[in-house]
């Protein structure tokens, strides 16, 4: 409520998952590809082979512009568009951690120098020297994601920091150690696959030669994967492990993706690069690089979701708002803390109300494109709406609790139903029928019947039994709001759940 | 202050004393404006020079600068982190407002700046006679002018609150620019000619180091011709910039402010200086001691203005949002790792420069080239 909200008509955090994304491919080949050239390198000098040599020579330029140009960019580009995006959170990382950047840079700096010189004064630089210049290249480059690492992994399990403030608190934290050699296993691994592209300029022995090389380092790099990734669900926190296990379906398709993605990573580079290395061609690299990419990329995207409905776990919400805020919003109401309002408050404002959607939701849903809200509140009236917005932090999203008080819930309701101008008939030809729609609308998004998500089984009950529920669903549960539909919906929906048909 | 909307200080107390955090600003901030000139009147002085195509030496001065800018674009965008990270803790809920207001230009900076990189080391690796390298050195020339002038949108847009909320209104989508504002042309400008200037500089250095060849002196000659000039015509658009100002901050630099004050006559004085001895260099006399002069002089009034330019920016914040009011709990043993580090950064930086320069029996490639010619 600080800050203005860029409002690009779909969440920023695409933005930020593009950018991060294509940087963290490159910066980790950044990372290994630094130990691959210096040890390939010394493998050329000890078996005395000519021709290695000048593959590395070849190689250190192409990284060099790859890593120096759109590695070290892209990395400029996810400060941007976080500090775009997520103020907030940028705010607060910088605060808590700008001496821990403040070293990053300096590691970064040694790296950058040290790059175009191991690159570009190859052959003015005794080898024993140039050799050095190499390892510490790599020692640089490794240990800025080590302290990069802490900052990022901070946001997901902030650990002790949160009672304490401390720096090493929040460091050191609790997926720390794991990520650290899950970054460090995929750097290895990305050496190598890089690695394969400089191996299709080469023509003859020196080309299976150094397949076999680049290709052992993909397959030493993926076998850890599965290992340190153990360790680091272990660490998630509770919530997290839970969307893992079903709570989230993208959170199940993004692990079996990245899982996919490195056993054929795998399995193509041990045939194509270090069984039958005459086999490498184009495509069969692009094959290996887009399975890296997809690994890094869904692992990345795993990190994202299951850290929500916060940016910073336990501290700062994805949309900005702050978890020791919430108190004083519901009572002070949004308007009275955001500078950027352009309606006035009014229960009845549907500019209002588009605003506070702006504010609270638009962080993580578009209106009808990227996980789209209309959609999601097909169905809805403003009753409806009204009564379900205490209890979003239950659906089966990953959303923050909303914040506001009662003019703001009142003007988001009666946006949130302006999204569907027709709301949906009800044909009483078709009592089950009808019923499983009154589910959909009214019940789906906090229950599945005999599904995964907070199940519920009512096929022991009788409908007129289930019809006396309906009219107390709160005093079931203070969590659930009341029943808002018609009685012809009320009855409809019985029957539906007295059939026991199952949802998803 | 209810009616600005800038967001209230983070509840997370600054890391370290703000003397320590602005000192470690405008370090970096100068090291970064000095590279960045570099860059920006290098790639500027590389097209001059190639549309010269009948002169060997314009030629010759064309292909040294394009082979160094790819370096001095690294130490720009590297040093220009570090500022980043500093003027971030200081002045965030003023600089990530001003950011999402012009979000578009600002993100689209990430893409300029890779086009423009990648044209450099292009320029750097092909021949300088084909047709390709002026048409990307020219178009990459032009991204660093339209980066840097985005930069100076967002540096004077974050400093003018009473101006975001009509810009957030017109576009919510972050399409604006500071346009309305009027300092905006001439501190454009005024920055600009002065990475010229200091170019000029660079290409005099260059020239001092092979300054018993023909070449050399040519070289010195242009470089202080491109210094002396750039400087003058920069004395007007300092006095636009000057005027531009609102009243009361202009005042700053001319009395009401007595450090400030000081410190502007200062720079003024060590600019005339630096002209003056370029103006000698350019007559031919005694250039190693007039080049290091002029150097040392220019360097310092870039040094001051940076200093100046500070002056400035806080005498823009509005009264509620002076440094004084920020709550700081200093991480100190924290602060100690990283000047421990630092030091060791810079020992190694240093040990692997020596070993290049150590290395290097034929001389620099320029002068290598020059033999051979
Ligand atoms: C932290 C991100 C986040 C924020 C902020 C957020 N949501 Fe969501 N929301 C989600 C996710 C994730 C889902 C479920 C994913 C999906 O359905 O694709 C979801 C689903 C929903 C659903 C559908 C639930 C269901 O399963 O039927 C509704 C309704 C909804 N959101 C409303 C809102 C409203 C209203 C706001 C603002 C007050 C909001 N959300 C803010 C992340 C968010
Ligand atoms: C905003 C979320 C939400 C909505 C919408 C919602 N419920 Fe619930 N419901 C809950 C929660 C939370 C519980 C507590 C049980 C739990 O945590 O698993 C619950 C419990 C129940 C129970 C008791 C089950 C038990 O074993 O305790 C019934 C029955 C039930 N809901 C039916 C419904 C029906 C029918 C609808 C649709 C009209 C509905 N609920 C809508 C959140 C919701
Ligand atoms: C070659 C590309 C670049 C050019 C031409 C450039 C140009 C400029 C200019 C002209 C200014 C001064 C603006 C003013 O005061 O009005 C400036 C300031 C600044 N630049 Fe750069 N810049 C470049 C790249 C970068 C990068 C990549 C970063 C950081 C990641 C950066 C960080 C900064 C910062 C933080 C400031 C302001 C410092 C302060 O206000 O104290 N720059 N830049």
């Amino acid at each position: 409520m600080n800050y203005p909200i860029w409002q690009l008509g779909f969440p920023g955090g695409l933005l930020i998952a593009t950018v991060a994304v294509l940087h963290v491919f490159v910066s980790h080949f950044a990372v290994g590809g630094g130990a691959y050239l210096v040890l390939t390198e010394r493998k050329a000098y000890r078996n005395n082979d000519r021709e290695l040599l000048n593959y590395a020579r070849a190689h250190a330029k192409f990284f060099a512009l790859l890593t120096l140009v759109f590695g070290a960019v892209t990395g400029v580009g996810i400060w941007f568009s976080i500090g775009l995006v997520s103020p907030d959170a940028t705010s607060t990382l910088i605060h808590t951690f700008v001496w821990g950047w403040a070293m990053e840079w300096v590691f970064f700096f040694v790296e950058i120098t040290a790059a175009l010189v191991y690159a570009y004064q190859w052959d003015r630089l005794d080898r024993a020297s140039h050799q050095a210049v190499g390892w510490i290249y790599f020692v640089a480059a490794w240990a800025s994601l080590a302290i990069i690492n802490g900052i990022v992994t901070f946001m997901l399990t902030p650990g002790r920091w949160l009672e304490t403030r401390n720096f090493w608190d929040g460091f050191f934290n609790p997926t720390y150690f794991p990520s650290l050699a899950i970054r460090t296993a995929m750097a290895v691994a990305l050496a190598g696959m890089f690695g394969l592209v400089s191996t299709l300029q080469l023509r003859g022995g020196i080309r299976e030669r150094v397949a076999r090389w680049s290709g052992a380092w993909v397959v030493v790099g993926i076998v850890f994967l599965p290992l340190f990734g153990l360790w680091y669900y272990r660490a998630f926190p509770g919530f997290a492990r839970r969307y893992l296990a079903g709570g989230i379906s993208a959170a199940g398709t993004a692990v079996n993706l990245a899982i996919a993605a490195a056993a054929l990573a795998l399995v193509v580079t041990a045939l194509a690069a270090l069984w039958k290395p005459r086999a490498l061609n184009g495509a069969v690299v692009a094959l290996v690089l887009l399975s890296g990419l997809a690994t890094l990329g869904s692992g990345e995207y795993l990190r994202e979701l299951v850290r929500k409905p916060w940016v910073i776990g336990g501290y700062l919400y994805a949309n900005g708002i702050r978890a020791d805020a919430l108190k004083q919003i519901s009572a002070t109401g949004v308007s009275a803390d955001s500078r950027w309002l352009a309606a006035k408050p009014a229960a009845d404002s549907l500019a209002y109300g588009r605003e506070i959607f702006v504010l609270e939701c638009s962080a993580c849903h578009s209106v009808g494109g990227y996980r789209a809200l209309r959609a999601r509140v097909r169905g809805w009236d403003e009753h409806f709406a009204y009564q379900a917005l205490p209890h979003l932090q239950l659906m089966r999203g990953t959303m923050p609790p909303f914040a506001g008080n009662e003019t703001d819930r009142a003007a988001l309701a009666k946006y949130l139903a302006s999204l569907n101008p027709a709301t949906v008939s009800i044909s009483p030809a078709n009592q089950v029928a009808a019923g499983r729609e009154v589910f959909e609308i009214h019940c789906a998004a906090c229950h599945t019947v005999r599904g995964a998500f907070r199940p519920l089984n009512l096929a022991a009950m009788k409908a007129g039994a289930i019809d006396r529920l309906l009219k107390i669903l709160p005093a079931l549960n203070p969590n659930m709001p009341p029943f808002t539909g018609s009685e012809a919906e009320r009855r409809a929906l019985a029957r539906f759940l007295e059939t026991g048909q199952p949802t998803s | 202050m209810q009616h600005l909307p800038i967001a209230s200080p983070d509840p997370i107390p600054l890391p370290g004393p703000v003397w320590l955090l602005r000192t470690l600003l405008l370090l970096t901030f100068f090291l970064h404006l000095v590279a960045m000139d570099l860059a920006l009147g290098g790639s500027l002085l590389a097209v001059f020079y190639r549309l010269r195509r009948k002169s060997e030496f314009a030629r010759q001065t064309a292909r040294d600068l394009a082979a160094k800018l790819p370096v001095m674009m690294a130490y720009t965008i590297t040093l220009g982190v570090a500022a980043l990270l500093f003027v971030q803790v200081l002045y965030g809920n003023f600089l990530y407002a001003s950011s999402i207001l012009i979000g578009i230009p600002w993100a689209s900076v990430i893409v300029l700046l890779i086009l423009a990189y990648y044209g450099f080391y292009y320029a750097a690796m092909h021949d300088e006679a084909g047709a390709g390298v002026r048409v990307v050195g020219a178009l990459a020339a032009l991204l660093l002018l339209a980066i840097a002038f985005i930069y100076v949108n967002n540096m004077t847009l974050m400093l003018t609150p009473g101006r975001w909320i009509a810009l957030y209104r017109r576009h919510v989508s972050g399409w604006n620019l500071n346009l309305g504002e009027r300092a905006l042309i001439p501190r454009y400008l005024h920055m600009l000619t002065a990475a010229i200037a200091l170019c000029g500089l660079f290409v005099v250095l260059s020239g001092i180091r092979q300054r018993t060849t023909q070449f050399g002196q040519w070289l010195i000659r242009q470089g202080a011709a491109w210094f002396a000039g750039a400087t003058v015509v920069n004395y007007g658009f300092g006095l636009w910039l000057l005027l531009s100002l609102p009243a009361r901050i202009r005042a700053l630099v001319l009395g009401a402010n007595g450090v400030a004050t000081v410190l502007f006559g200062a720079a003024l004085f060590l600019s005339l200086a630096a002209v003056v001895h370029a103006l000698m260099l350019r007559a031919g006399r005694r250039p190693v001691a007039n080049a290091s002069v002029c150097v040392a002089t220019a360097l310092a009034a870039v040094a001051l203005m940076v200093v100046i330019r500070d002056y400035v920016r806080n005498g823009y914040l509005p009264p509620g949002y002076q440094f004084g009011q920020l709550r700081v709990v200093s991480q100190t043993s924290i602060i100690v790792l990283f000047f421990v580090l630092f030091a060791a950064g810079l020992a190694t930086v240093y040990y692997m420069l020596s070993k290049v320069a150590a290395a290097r029996p034929a001389g620099d490639p320029a002068s290598a080239r020059q033999q051979k010619a």
